[in-house]
C-alpha cells in the first residue's frame, strides 16, 4: 500500500466534507510482545495439559482392561492387595485365626484346588498342619475375573505349594461355571468330600440353621407399607445396593438398627431414609437389621471413582500417620469385614457410598460415629484420598456373613 | 513513530509532553505483563530451580523413618521384611514364644514409627544401655527378650520362654529396627522417643474415676470388659488390656505412669492428646487394677517378695489389694500352652 | 471503507477455521459408529417417557453429563463416572443440559432404582425433601376413591396423601419413571471413548 492517501489540502481551510482517516501507525512493540508471550504461554499450557490428558487416558485404559479382565496384574500384586490382608505377605496366616498357605496340603494339591477354594470360599472348621481353624473365607468369585483367578491360583500354588502347574484362564472359567451353584465349602471336610482329594483328618462340619423371616418384615422389605417404599426397591432384592445406595448385606444387625435410629434422630441426614424410618418400630428396626446381617451376597461394587488404588490400599492397610490417620483395618478388621457392632464391614461396599459418607463426616452431615472417630479421620483426608480408599475397599470380596447357603442360591451374579 | 510530531502538533497543541507520558506508562505496563507472563510460564514449567512447591505431606518435627517402599531388594531387605512381619504379627511369626494375644505393633504404633509410641528409630541408637530393671548392661537383644518375657507373656507360650539368645527372631527384628533408624543419630535421646511423660496431678490416680473415662473413651474398641475384640475369624482387632491374654505383671505397661503416657500420647487411636493428664492417669490406673498373668520373675517367691524385689516404689498395683482383692496372683495357667496345636 | 474483498475473505476464512476446529474436528473425533457393550436401546415405554421428559422441560434444570472427579465430586454424589460420547448413542437429540439446578440424571436409574420412590417424588418432591425447589407434577397423577386392578398406587407419607382416596399414577408418569430408571451408564467407559479426564494426573496431591 502507498503511504499516504490523504487529499492534499490547505490545512488552514478544512474541507467540510472531511472524512476521518487513519494513519499508518505501526503496532506498538509492547502489544506485539504481549501477544507473542500469551501465544507461547497458551501453547505451553496446551502442551502441558495434553500430556496430563494422555497420561489420564493411559491410566483409564489400564483400569478398564483390569476391570474387564483383558489384562491382569502380576500374581504377587494381586496377592498383596487381596490375600495378604488375611494370609499375610509371607503366607503364614494368623495363629488360630487364618490358616497358613505355606506348607498347606490344600495348596500343595495345585492351582485347581486353590482356584476352587477362591471361587467358593470356606466356612467352618478346617485343619491345616495340625492346627485347627474355625473361620470364614469369602468367595472371590464376584471380585476376580477368570484371568485373575488363574494368575493368582498359579502364583499361590507355585510359591507355597511347590506345584508348578499353571492354571489357564479357560480352565478357571470352566471351573467357575461348575462351582457357581455350590455355595461355599463346608469346612475342611467339605473340601475333601467335594473334591475327593486326600487332605488328612478334617473336623466335621456342623450345619447352621437359617432363621425364617417373619411375614410382616418380609412385606416391609419387598413391598413397602403405606407411605414407605420397600427396602428392596432401592437397596436391591439382596441388599446389595448400587452407587451411593449402600450395600446392606452382611452389616451387623445392631449397626443397622443404630443407623435407623440415627436417621430418625437426625444424627444422619438422608431425607429418603427419614421418610422410611418415621413409622418403623424398634422391633421392626431390629428385625430388619437381623435380616440383612445374615445375607451373604456376591459383590457388585467396582472401584469406579478413578481413585489411586495403591494409595487406597496403603490407607486401608497402613494408614497415613503423617495425617494422624490410622489404617481402616486397625478398627474395621484386617480384611475390612468389620467388628460388630460399632465397626461395620467396609469390604465390597460401593465406592460412591463410602466416599460420600467420608465426605458427609468431614462436612458435618453425618455425626454419629463413636468418639467422633470418623469425623476426625475423614476431615484429615483429601478428596482424592477419600476416592482412593473407597475404590480400594470396593475391590475387596464381600463379608462372608450368615451361611454359605444364601450364596449358593444366588450363584455368581456379577 | 514517524507521524508523532505531526500528530502532536495537529491534535493536541496544549501539552505535548502528556501523551508521551501516558505512552511511557502503557509501555511500562506492557513490559511488566510480559515479564509476569514469562515468569509464570517458567514457574509453571518448573524451570526455576529452588522453586519446587513444598512437599505437602506433613513435615513433622520428628525423625522420619523410611517407608516400606524403600526396603531394599537384597538379603538384608529380606531380613527387614521378616523382622517387620514378626513385629506386626508376633503371635504367628514368633509363635512358640508368644503366650497371649499381643504383638509388638500393639504398643509400637505405625509399624514402630509413631513418635511417643516408643518408636524403634529412637530406641535403636539407645542400646546397649544399663537398666535398673535387671541391673546389667542390656543390648537390644536383651531388651527385646524382655518384651517377649513380659509383654508377650512367653511363660504361657508353647516353648514357655522367650527366644533364646542368638535366635533368628532377634536377628530379623534388629534388622528391621536398624533399617527404621536409617540416618538417625546414635546414642542420643531423640525427640519423640519412648512414650513421653504425663505430669503427676494433684488428685493422684483412681481406678474409680478411671472406670468412667474407660467407659466413655475406650470401651468402644477394647470392649467393656477390656478383653479387646476379634473379627469373625477370631483374630484380635483390638488388643486385650487385662486378663489372661494381655501383658503380664512384669511388663512396663503394667506400671501406671508408663500406661498413662502411652494412653495420653496415642489413644484414642487417631485422637492423641485428647485426654487430660488426670484422665490419662485415672484410666491407666483402672486398666492396671485388674488381674493379669503373673510376673514371669516370681518363680518360687511369694508375691510380697517379688513386689519388694522388682516393684518397690513403682506406680503399680502389684502386691496390693484393690477392691478387697490381692493383685499379682496371676490369671490361671492355661490348660494348654497358648497357640499349641489341638 | 474499501477493499471489501480481502475483508470478506479474511472474515469468512476465520469463520471457516473456527467451524473446522470447534465443530467439525471434535465431531470427527467423537464420532462413534458402535454403541458401548453395556448400553441397550430404549424400550417403547422408556421412549415415551423420554418424550415426557423432553416435553416437561426437565432439561432446563437437570443435566445428563457427569464431570471428571477433578472438576466436581460427581462420583461421590453417585452421579456416575464422567460420560463419553458413546453413552448418548441412543439419545437423539441428547439431553445434556447445561444447568444444574437439580442433580445430574445420567445415572439416576442406578442410584435411585426405586419406582415407587420416583412416583412419590414426581407427585410431590416436598414429601421427601422439604427444601426441594423442584416443581410438583400432580397432573401426571389421578386421585381415585379406590385403586382399580392394574393401578399403581403412589406411596405418600402422612400429610401429603389426599384426605380421601388414593393417588394413582397415569401412564405418562409410569413412562417417565421407566425412562428415569433406564438411565444407567455405570458400565465401564469404552476404551477409545474421548472423555474429559480433568486436568490433573492421578497421584498428584490435591
Amino acid at each position: 500500500m502507498t503511504a499516504d492517501r490523504r487529499p492534499q489540502r490547505d490545512p488552514r481551510h478544512p474541507d467540510e466534507h472531511f472524512e476521518p482517516y487513519e494513519l499508518d501507525a505501526s503496532i506498538p512493540w509492547p502489544l506485539l510482545g504481549i501477544a507473542v508471550a500469551l501465544g507461547v504461554w497458551g501453547a505451553a499450557t496446551l502442551f502441558d495439559t495434553r500430556r496430563h490428558e494422555e497420561r489420564a487416558q493411559v491410566e483409564r485404559i489400564e483400569d478398564t482392561r483390569l476391570a474387564t479382565g483383558q489384562a491382569v496384574e502380576p500374581g504377587h500384586a494381586l496377592f498383596e492387595a487381596s490375600c495378604a490382608t488375611c494370609h499375610q505377605s509371607n503366607g503364614l496366616g494368623i495363629r488360630r485365626a487364618v490358616p497358613p498357605l505355606a506348607g498347606s496340603p490344600f495348596v500343595q494339591h495345585g492351582p485347581e484346588l486353590v482356584a476352587n477354594i477362591m471361587l467358593r470360599g470356606i466356612d467352618g472348621p478346617i485343619r491345616v498342619n495340625d492346627a485347627l481353624y474355625d473361620g470364614h473365607m469369602p468367595s472371590f468369585a464376584s471380585v476376580f475375573t477368570d484371568v485373575e483367578v488363574a494368575e493368582l491360583a498359579s502364583y499361590v500354588a507355585a510359591r507355597w505349594g511347590e506345584n508348578d502347574r499353571v492354571l489357564e484362564a479357560a480352565e478357571a472359567a470352566e471351573l467357575r461355571g461348575r462351582v457357581s451353584d455350590l455355595g461355599s465349602f463346608r469346612g475342611g471336610a467339605g473340601v475333601a468330600e467335594d473334591t475327593g482329594l486326600a487332605l488328612g483328618d478334617q473336623p466335621p462340619f456342623a450345619s447352621g440353621t437359617l432363621q425364617p423371616v417373619a411375614p410382616e418384615i418380609s412385606a416391609l422389605i419387598f413391598e413397602g407399607r403405606g407411605g414407605q417404599w420397600s427396602c428392596a426397591s432401592c437397596h436391591g432384592d439382596l441388599g446389595q445396593g448400587r452407587e451411593n445406595t449402600p450395600r446392606l448385606a452382611g452389616l451387623p444387625a445392631d449397626y443397622i438398627r443404630k443407623q435407623l435410629h440415627d436417621f430418625a434422630a437426625g444424627r444422619r441426614l438422608n431425607e429418603s431414609m427419614a421418610v422410611v424410618v418415621a413409622e418403623l418400630t424398634d422391633e421392626e428396626k431390629q428385625a430388619l437389621g437381623a435380616y440383612y446381617s445374615g445375607l451373604r451376597v456376591p459383590s457388585n461394587a467396582r472401584p469406579d471413582l478413578g481413585g489411586d488404588l495403591e494409595r487406597g490400599e496403603q490407607l486401608a492397610r497402613e494408614g497415613d500417620w503423617s495425617l494422624t490417620v490410622p489404617s481402616c483395618f486397625s478398627c474395621h478388621g484386617p480384611s475390612g469385614f468389620g467388628v460388630a457392632p460399632e465397626f461395620p464391614p467396609l469390604a465390597a461396599q460401593h465406592a460412591a457410598y463410602t466416599a460420600s459418607q467420608l465426605a458427609a463426616w468431614a462436612g458435618g452431615q453425618r455425626t454419629n460415629s463413636s468418639l467422633d472417630l470418623m469425623e476426625h479421620i475423614s476431615s484429615a483426608l483429601s478428596a482424592a484420598d477419600r476416592r482412593s480408599v473407597a475404590d480400594y475397599l470396593a475391590s475387596l470380596p464381600p463379608v462372608p456373613a450368615g451361611t454359605g447357603d444364601t450364596l449358593a442360591a444366588q450363584g455368581e451374579d456379577r | 513513530m514517524s507521524h508523532e510530531t505531526e500528530k502532536d502538533a495537529r491534535a493536541k497543541p496544549t501539552n505535548p509532553r502528556k501523551g508521551r507520558y501516558v505512552k511511557h506508562l502503557i509501555y511500562a505496563g506492557g513490559a511488566t505483563l510480559i515479564l509476569a507472563a514469562t515468569g509464570a510460564l517458567l514457574y509453571e514449567s518448573g524451570l526455576i530451580p529452588g522453586l519446587e512447591r513444598p512437599d505437602q505431606t506433613v513435615a513433622s518435627g520428628y525423625f522420619q523413618a523410611p517407608g516400606n517402599d524403600q526396603i531394599p531388594d537384597s538379603p538384608f531387605g529380606e531380613s527387614v521384611r521378616r523382622g517387620q512381619a514378626i513385629f506386626m504379627n508376633t503371635a504367628t511369626n514368633a509363635s512358640d514364644h508368644v503366650g497371649n494375644g499381643l504383638s509388638c505393633a500393639n504398643c509400637h504404633l505405625g509399624e514402630g514409627r509413631q513418635p511417643y509410641s516408643a518408636p524403634m528409630w529412637a530406641a535403636w541408637g539407645r542400646y546397649p544401655q544399663y537398666r535398673a530393671k535387671n541391673d546389667q548392661i542390656n543390648t537390644m537383644e536383651d531388651r527385646v527378650m524382655g518384651c517377649f518375657t513380659f509383654s508377650m507373656n512367653a511363660q504361657h507360650s508353647v516353648s514357655g520362654e522367650p527366644p533364646p539368645h542368638g535366635d533368628d527372631i532377634y536377628r530379623d527384628l534388629q534388622s528391621y529396627f536398624y533399617w527404621l533408624a536409617s540416618g538417625a543419630p546414635n546414642n542420643t535421646e531423640m525427640e519423640g522417643g519412648g512414650f513421653g511423660n504425663v505430669p503427676k496431678t494433684e488428685l493422684g490416680y483412681s481406678p474409680e474415676r478411671g472406670q468412667e473415662v474407660f467407659a466413655a473413651n475406650c470401651a468402644v474398641c477394647h470392649a467393656g470388659d477390656g478383653q479387646g475384640q476379634q473379627d469373625l475369624n477370631g483374630r484380635y482387632v483390638f488388643p486385650p488390656l487385662w486378663g489372661p491374654n494381655s501383658y503380664n505383671w512384669g511388663a512396663g505397661m503394667a506400671r501406671i505412669n508408663t500406661a498413662a503416657a502411652f494412653i495420653q500420647n496415642n489413644m484414642p487411636l487417631s485422637q492423641p492428646g485428647t485426654l487430660t493428664d488426670q484422665e490419662a492417669w485415672d484410666v491407666a490406673a483402672y486398666i492396671n487394677s485388674f488381674e493379669r498373668p503373673k510376673d514371669a520373675r516370681q518363680g518360687d517367691m511369694t508375691i510380697e517378695e517379688t513386689r519388694q524385689l522388682f516393684h518397690d516404689g513403682d506406680d503399680i498395683y502389684y502386691g496390693q489389694e484393690v477392691n478387697g482383692v490381692l493383685l499379682g496372683v496371676g490369671t490361671p495357667d492355661p490348660e494348654r500352652p497358648v497357640g499349641a496345636p489341638e | 471503507m474499501n477493499n471489501y474483498l480481502p475483508l470478506s475473505i479474511i472474515s469468512l476464512g476465520i469463520l471457516a477455521f473456527a467451524t473446522l476446529m470447534l465443530v467439525i474436528a471434535p465431531g470427527i473425533e467423537m464420532a462413534r459408529p458402535e454403541p458401548p457393550a453395556g448400553l441397550r436401546p430404549y424400550t417403547a415405554e422408556e421412549q415415551r417417557g423420554r418424550d415426557v421428559y423432553v416435553s416437561m422441560g426437565c432439561l432446563y434444570c437437570h443435566s445428563q453429563q457427569p464431570r471428571a472427579p477433578e472438576q466436581a465430586p460427581d462420583g461421590e454424589r453417585g452421579w456416575g463416572r464422567p460420560s463419553v460420547s458413546a453413552d448418548y448413542f441412543y439419545d437423539s437429540p441428547h439431553q445434556l443440559g447445561t444447568m444444574r439446578t437439580g442433580p445430574d440424571l445420567l445415572n439416576v436409574g442406578a442410584r435411585l432404582p426405586s419406582e415407587s420412590w420416583h412416583l412419590t417424588h414426581l407427585y410431590q418432591p416436598r414429601a421427601i425433601f422439604d427444601w426441594s425447589i423442584m416443581p410438583a407434577y400432580p397432573f401426571l397423577f389421578e386421585v381415585k376413591a379406590k385403586a382399580e386392578e392394574g393401578d399403581v398406587v403412589v406411596a405418600l407419607p402422612p400429610g401429603f396423601a389426599p384426605a380421601e382416596g388414593v393417588v394413582v399414577a397415569s401412564q405418562e408418569a409410569l413412562d417417565l419413571t421407566a425412562y428415569l430408571l433406564s438411565l444407567d451408564r455405570t458400565y465401564p467407559a469404552p476404551e477409545d471413548g474421548i472423555r474429559d479426564d480433568g486436568y490433573r494426573p492421578r497421584g498428584d496431591a490435591e
